[in-house]
């Protein structure tokens, strides 16, 4: 159902305002997969996931402009480019606990945005850079915002497939030992510290899918996009969405950008509004607004289940 | 040759020696018992056995190999398995997805020829330590008696050949403290050595071939059960001063 309503949305010709803000949903889902995993199933928030989202961009918006290698071969340069400097960033946590961990992820953040800000011609300083668009496969033009629309919803079911089946392995169950209890979870023979990294490089991976994306579809980059303050929005929407189901990340981002738009509320307007939903949501749904549809519709149909 | 040797071990917590020297020796297939006041280090012992703590001095063999300040995991892996006085689980795992997690986890770190027992599932593992029937509830909202169970089947279920179990009876009823000592008879029938803390001396007595009795970190008495309680200085320790 939810598949056919995503391949039937651009049909509904809600004009391009509408399928422009599905693209950014889908693009944004597409990196909160990644932290759900992270944070749903290993237990370990960030508040810097941005920034590897932009490593994602930057790295096809550079391998571009140096070496003009195009959209489809950048795809694994910018996941493995991201997974690699997630993974890098997560060293200090087989150190540093919970809390301070989430305190190093903010600052990685707002350092990477001071070096893409300082680095020249490089990185296109503060206004950034531009980036082509996606070469024509298969005989599809991607200049068509419809087929945008559809490569990333491709590409968000496949997040969404990957997600699920992860949770249902042994590596899902791993991970979420070390959620549950660290000390337990050594004594019966997991080596903590490798799947630390190691889910820091998935949470990374996803982001930098979501960064090439991002870069092809807007056509121009800039540091502000990967700061602190999107990192901060990518930590609402999970927590709003719930990170442990898997149509939380999901639900995240279609709230967080669709809301306002549908209740046409100015950005402070907005701001005011999230941090109200994420009280309530924090008080009253602590798995996130997918846990608690998930409860209500159990309540509902206790009856035809049985 | 022995399958645990501590030799010499020390360990300090800032000015406090937890462990001041001991030296233990312990086989597999045989169940051995530590027993001592609060405070005189049996906890501790274990922590460093398995790899929690890096020890001030001395050092731990495992058949007869130095492992001494290895990691935690990898201690495990080698067939060295130990419970938490805590009565420790995943709570917010259901009790069969906890015993799970330990069944894979054993199933891909031991060699099938290192293995004692062959598990065939983690539904096996439960019926085993009788949580079968628990088996889909969430394993933080257990009454104590089922946790303390379900410690020793995570234990369990990584294929130790010596499990360490720290204080397994604390908190229990007498016949959930019947069930585990029946439990703990079967693993020695099957080759898996046993070496568990208690403060109870009839309970150990009756249940241990050898008992290691430990005061202020020092080893003070080892032996049979019957030479052992009968040592004037462990009945010192236990009843005060005797004149
Ligand atoms: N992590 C720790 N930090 C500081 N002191 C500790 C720690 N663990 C144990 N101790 C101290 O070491 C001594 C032995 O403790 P423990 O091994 O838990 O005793 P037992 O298990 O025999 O009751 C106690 O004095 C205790 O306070
Ligand atoms: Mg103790």
């Amino acid at each position: 159902m939810i598949l056919a309503f995503l391949i039937a949305f651009p049909l509904l010709n809600l004009g391009y305002r509408f399928l422009s803000l599905a693209i950014t949903t889908g693009v944004t889902a597409i990196a909160l997969y990644g932290l759900g995993i992270q944070f749903g199933q290993a237990g370990i928030m960030s508040v810097g996931h941005a920034a590897f989202v932009g490593i994602g961009a930057y790295t096809a918006a550079i391998v571009a402009g140096m070496f003009g290698i195009g959209f489809w071969l950048a795809i694994p340069l910018s996941i493995v480019m991201s997974a690699l400097c997630a993974g890098m960033v997560g060293l200090p946590s087989l150190r540093v606990g919970g809390q301070h961990y989430i305190i190093i992820t903010f600052c990685f953040c707002a350092l990477l945005q001071i070096i893409l800000t300082n680095g020249g011609t490089f990185t296109g300083a503060a206004t950034g850079l531009d980036v082509g668009s996606i070469d024509h496969l298969f005989g599809i033009n991607f200049d068509q915002l419809r087929n945008i629309y559809y490569l990333v919803t491709l590409v968000l079911i496949i997040c969404l497939v990957t997600t699920y089946l992860i949770i249902n392995s042994p590596y899902g169950r791993t991970l979420r030992a070390i959620r549950e209890n660290e000390m337990l979870a050594r004594a019966i023979g997991i080596n903590i510290g490798l799947h630390k990294i190691g889910v820091f490089m998935v949470s990374g991976a996803f982001a930098g899918m979501a960064g090439i994306l991002q870069a092809y579809y807007l056509r121009h980059i800039s540091p502000i996009l990967y700061g602190p303050f999107p990192s901060l929005y990518l930590a609402l929407m999970i927590m709003l969405g719930g990170s442990r189901l898997i149509y939380g990340p999901l639900i995240g981002a279609v709230i967080v950008s669709f809301l306002p738009e549908i209740m046409r509320l100015d950005p402070i307007d907005s701001r005011i509004a999230y941090g109200i939903g994420l009280l309530i949501v924090v008080l009253l749904l602590p798995g996130g607004v997918s846990a608690g549809l998930l409860d209500i519709y159990r309540r509902l149909r206790p009856r035809s289940l049985k | 040759m022995p399958a645990l040797e501590v030799i010499g071990l020390q360990k300090e917590f800032g000015g406090v020696t937890a462990l001041a020297g001991v030296d233990i020796s312990i086989e597999t297939g045989k169940i051995a018992g530590i027993v001592g006041p609060n405070g005189s280090g049996k906890t501790t012992l274990f922590n460093v056995v398995a790899g929690v703590y890096k020890p001030t001095g001395g050092r731990v063999l495992w058949h007869g190999k130095d492992i001494t300040g290895k990691p935690t995991y990898e201690i495990n892996r080698r067939g060295l398995a130990r419970t938490f006085q805590q009565a420790m689980s995943f709570s917010g795992l259901s009790v069969r997805e906890n015993v799970q997690i330990s069944y894979e986890h054993g199933r891909s770190h031991s060699a099938t020829s290192q293995r004692k027992i062959n598990w065939s599932s983690p539904d096996e593992i439960l019926s085993f330590v009788g949580l079968d029937r628990v088996a889909n509830e969430l394993a933080g909202s257990m009454p104590f008696g089922n946790l303390r169970l379900l410690g020793l089947a995570l234990a369990l279920s990584t294929n130790p050949s010596l499990l360490l179990l720290d204080e397994p009876a604390a908190g229990l009823s007498e016949n959930e403290s019947e069930v585990l000592t029946n439990l703990i008879l079967r693993l020695a029938e099957m080759e898996i050595g046993v070496c568990l803390i208690d403060h109870d001396m009839f309970f150990m007595g009756a249940l241990c071939e050898r008992l290691i009795v430990l005061n202020f970190g020092t080893k003070i008495a080892e032996g049979p059960p019957s030479i052992v309680l009968n040592d004037p200085s462990v009945v010192e320790v236990y009843l005060g001063i005797e004149k």
